[in-house]
């Protein structure tokens, strides 16, 4: 061994790879062969090779490496214990016997070796390059090749996953170990580094591409750890078996994938320096990418789960990603016990009979207020309420009002309830959509009668309040100066002076603001009114086109630390470096809301599961990211999430399925509607794996069928999209906020809800008898909403319907964004 | 009905509801008066008093506890309440958790 590292090596340019990877194969389980042995004999010949400038080692790692891998493809288990110390070797043993015995290929295709063992370094081991006997001669060529084999490999992992999990951190101790080696040497490269970053790089990793080996012209860093060394016999015939299994899988030449794998070496160059931060980590990657750590590994578990199932079914190149298989057997027979129901509960029964008698209720005195709001809400979803109901709700001296819907109330009906209301103990007060019947010139005579009318409201909702400026907003806050929620949302006419006067009352109270499409203000002006609102935990500011990076950065950075939940979606204009931001700042931050958000990209993930630990909810909406990403960020994250909305990402599929039911313990609301590449099974398994689910939302998901509806076995997961049932219960403010509540209306039975309201309410025009439920109870139909036509029909004299009924999901984006406020202010629909 | 099986739910009247145990456990209240560690009286004397329900709507409720384990048994029938009774019934719902 000595000997040939002695020797001074020219760099041999590298061969047209194709016809090598052809021969490769049969060559290269030779090679692995030996490596295997003699580094495991030698665990400590670790030499610094730096002379060869990387050249030599280059070729001798590399098929080591290479046959490391496919060693490890033959038999995960052997591969798994001889990693580090093959990487070692390798490093050491450049001058290698083993590269005698070894066909120095053309550098290019020399690369592989295959960390074989490692989980995450697994490359299939293609790459399976001829060297010649040389081995020296390797130089450049043969490093590059290792990159290239290595970004080959990425996707491709040998081992299964869990095999890959178990070993992962026995890869991390060897690579650690290899890399503070190897910082001595000067161009050695740590190949390992370069093998996890190449892991960890992103890279659309088809596990059947093969990057020839010229393109790679890896720059010096080609570690050529692996040398070959003596192998042991007996895993010369599973290297050829692997070999075998694998040659056409790299009989393929990819240009797309050479140059994503030059790019990936050369920032796989800036990583050399790079320590393992911790045993679970990947090196830190500052690629392009600029992912941290856990994520890349997450990633690459992922993108190696699906290799690795590629691998076994020795799938040719077809340029498909290869689904992960899910297994999960639905139930039989549970529909015996999935048909017992839990009996309705005395307090819901008496509810809707309440609510189906509402106008001979003659007073509410001592009925508490959660009975109150539910009663409220109940009215006001079955368009009940109405200024009578107001008036026993106001009498005596309330402390809570919470009208979720107010678009019946008339001018005349909310000066007349309010002059003569006591709000001296109201505390809550939620008038939503009340722009019929709010303006600027009735204020002072009915909420702000005095400086000190409002003096313990904490929490004010006024959205809809399309005749509010902000004058008449300043005389209100004048008189409420304990306010802790401000919900503004669709008060158009507020501009950005609006959130002065807040910021010049409310400053040090003041916790929630809502600003949801108040299309006046303009983000950047409101910035500074912002910054002063020292304790502001909830920040809305859905729907504002505004809202730019810039915005977003400099808020976050004055107030960032404090913020517990944000709703930026409909922000088209953010990016992925707004994510960055949030998520190195926004430590505490709980519940997030980035849907509709279309240039966001998988990094954004890369720098949420780094940054964000306790993210409780996460709201996705139409966004762009992939499967992987999804997965990958569930793997880190997945434990603390109790809310996750993956409303239209279409892209989720199977490794996401994996994820949700393996970290998912705690979650309790999923939204997967319009996830068309989930099949039954993998809702299956998520179901019966996240027992903490209690609401799956799957509306458009048509290709579920009664073999998951009926086989699973939660009980207490409750599906609703799929079949039609009374969904308004499910319908919760975009924003939940710790002094919000959630909406939960009691309907369990439809035709209870849908015959209720048809009674006593005529219809918009008798082409088209519908009765509209918005999907959200606060907000006006955005782009992308549907809004559900649950009926369709007209009532005779006893009250049965005479069409059938029909249920239609409109999508909002054909509704332009002044026609909802217009129909929810009015009072027919 | 044997005497252990039962409990006896008094009304702000003083009228007196005997029914069995497995019925009043429908309600959480109940349930937890009657099975926790503390030695409530109520599960000494197998007796619990409402001074704020009156007897109408206890009777009802007696009604609604029996109802509720027949359609949990699997007989779903519906149960009728009278709308004057409805807004002191979900109070006394409300209380009784149930």
């Amino acid at each position: 061994m000595p000997v040939l590292r002695s020797r001074e090596i020219p760099p041999v340019p590298p061969k047209p790879p194709k016809a090598r990877v052809k021969v490769d194969p049969p060559a290269t389980p030779t090679q692995g062969r030996e490596q295997p042995a003699t580094r495991l004999s030698s665990p400590h010949s670790l030499t610094p090779s730096p002379k060869t400038a990387g050249s030599v080692s280059g070729s001798a790692p590399s098929s080591l490496r290479r046959s490391l891998r496919l060693s490890s493809k033959g038999s995960s288990n052997a591969g798994d214990q001889v990693g580090l110390p093959e990487v070692e070797k390798c490093i050491g043993s450049l001058n290698g016997d083993v590269s005698k015995k070894r066909k120095l290929s053309v550098d290019v295709d020399g690369g592989f070796e295959s960390g074989g063992s490692r989980v995450l370094s697994l490359r299939s081991g293609e790459k399976v390059t001829k060297r010649s006997p040389l081995g020296d001669g390797d130089v450049n060529g043969g490093g590059g090749g290792d990159e290239v084999v290595e970004s080959n490999t990425k996707g491709k992992s040998i081992a299964e996953s869990e095999y890959i999990e178990k070993s992962e951190s026995n890869n991390e101790n060897r690579k650690r170990r290899f890399s503070s080696e190897e910082k001595g040497k000067g161009k050695l490269v740590v190949e390992t580094d370069l093998e996890s970053k190449d892991e960890t790089l992103v890279n659309g990793s088809v596990p059947d591409v093969e990057v020839p080996a010229e393109e790679v012209k890896s720059p010096d860093e080609k570690p050529s750890k692996r040398s070959n060394r003596g192998t042991n016999g007996g895993r010369m015939e599973r290297f050829r078996d692997t070999a075998r299994r694998n040659a056409s899988r790299f009989a393929y030449f990819n240009t797309q994938e050479e140059e994503k794998e030059e790019e990936d070496n050369n920032n796989l160059s800036m990583e050399v320096e790079r320590e393992i931060p911790s045993v679970e980590e990947q090196i830190e990657e500052k690629v392009a990418e600029d992912w941290p750590g856990p994520f890349s590994t997450a990633m690459k578990i992922i993108r190696d789960r699906a290799a690795n199932l590629n691998v076994r079914q020795g799938s040719s190149s077809s340029g498909q990603v290869p689904s992960v298989k899910i297994k999960w057997v639905p139930q039989k027979g549970k529909g015996k016990d999935g048909s017992k129901r839990l009996p309705p509960s005395l307090l819901d029964l008496s509810l809707r009979v309440l609510v189906d008698n509402a106008d001979a209720i003659a007073s509410l005195d001592h009925v508490p207020d959660a009975l109150r709001h539910k009663l409220c809400q109940m009215l006001c979803d079955s368009r009940r309420m109405d200024s009578n109901l107001l008036d026993l709700l106001l009498s005596g001296s309330p402390t809570e009002i919470r009208l979720k819907e107010c678009s019946w109330l008339t001018e005349d009906q909310f000066i007349e309830c309010f002059e003569k209301c006591d709000t001296s103990n109201l505390t809550v007060l939620q008038l939503d959509y009340c722009g019929q019947s709010l303006a600027d010139y009735n204020i002072p005579s009915t909420l702000a009668r005095s400086p000190i009318s409002l003096p313990a409201l904490t929490t004010l909702s006024l959205t809809g309040a399309y005749r509010l400026s902000d004058a008449g907003l300043s005389v209100l806050v004048s008189s409420a100066p304990a306010l802790r929620s401000v919900n503004l949302s669709q008060c158009s006419f507020l501009t950005h002076g609006a959130i002065e006067i807040l910021a010049s009352s409310l400053a040090s109270v003041l916790l929630e603001l809502f600003v949801d499409d108040c299309q006046s203000i303009d983000a950047m002006l409101m910035l500074p009114s912002l910054k002063r609102l020292e304790h502001l935990e909830v920040l809305s500011v859905a729907g504002l086109e505004s809202v730019t990076d810039k915005f977003i950065k400099e808020f976050i950075f004055a107030r960032g630390d404090g913020i517990k939940e944000l709703n930026l979606s409909g922000c088209g204009k953010l990016t992925d470096s707004s994510l960055k931001i949030i998520a190195e700042i926004c430590s505490i931050l709980r519940a997030l809301d980035i849907g509709n958000v279309p240039k966001l990209t998988d990094n954004s993930f890369g720098h949420l599961a780094s940054g964000c630990r306790s993210l409780e909810s996460l709201k996705l909406c139409r966004n762009a990211f992939s499967d992987d990403a999804i997965a990958a960020f569930l793997e880190m994250s997945g434990e603390v999430l109790k809310e996750l909305a993956l409303n239209n990402v279409g892209k989720v599929g199977h490794n996401t399925a994996l994820s949700l039911a393996r970290r998912s313990r705690n979650l309790v609301s999923l939204d997967l509607s319009w996830c068309r590449n989930l099949t039954d099974e993998a809702m299956g398994l998520i179901v019966d794996s996240c027992l903490s689910l209690r609401v799956l939302k799957l509306f458009g998901c048509t290709q579920i069928t009664d073999v998951f509806l009926c086989g699973h076995s939660n009980a207490k997961v409750e599906i609703i999209g799929l079949k039609l049932s009374p969904l308004l219960e499910h319908m919760k403010s975009p924003v939940e906020s710790p002094l919000h509540r959630t909406r939960q209306r009691v309907c369990h039975e439809k035709k209870h809800v849908l015959r209720q309201t048809d009674r006593r309410h005529s219809f918009v025009s008798y082409n088209l008898p519908v009765k509209v439920y918005r999907e959200s109870t606060s907000n006006v139909p955005k782009k992308g909403m549907e809004i559900f036509i649950t009926d369709v029909f007209t009532t005779d004299q006893k009250n049965e319907p005479q069409w059938p009924r029909l249920c239609l999901m409109l999508h909002a984006t054909a509704l332009s964004s002044s026609v909802p406020r217009a129909l929810l202010n009015s009072r027919r629909y | 009905m044997k005497k252990e099986d039962t409990v006896k739910l008094i009304s702000a009247e003083g009228m007196e509801f005997v029914i069995d145990k497995e019925a009043a456990m429908v309600s959480q209240t109940i349930r937890n008066m009657l099975t926790s560690p503390g030695g409530f009286a109520e599960a000494e004397h197998g007796e619990v008093t409402f001074p704020e329900i009156s007897a109408v709507i206890l009777e009802k409720i007696c009604q609604y506890f029996y109802w509720s384990l027949q359609y949990s048994r699997g007989k779903e029938t519906e149960f009728h309440i009278e709308p004057e009774l409805t807004l002191e019934l979900m109070m006394a719902a409300n209380y009784l958790h149930t």
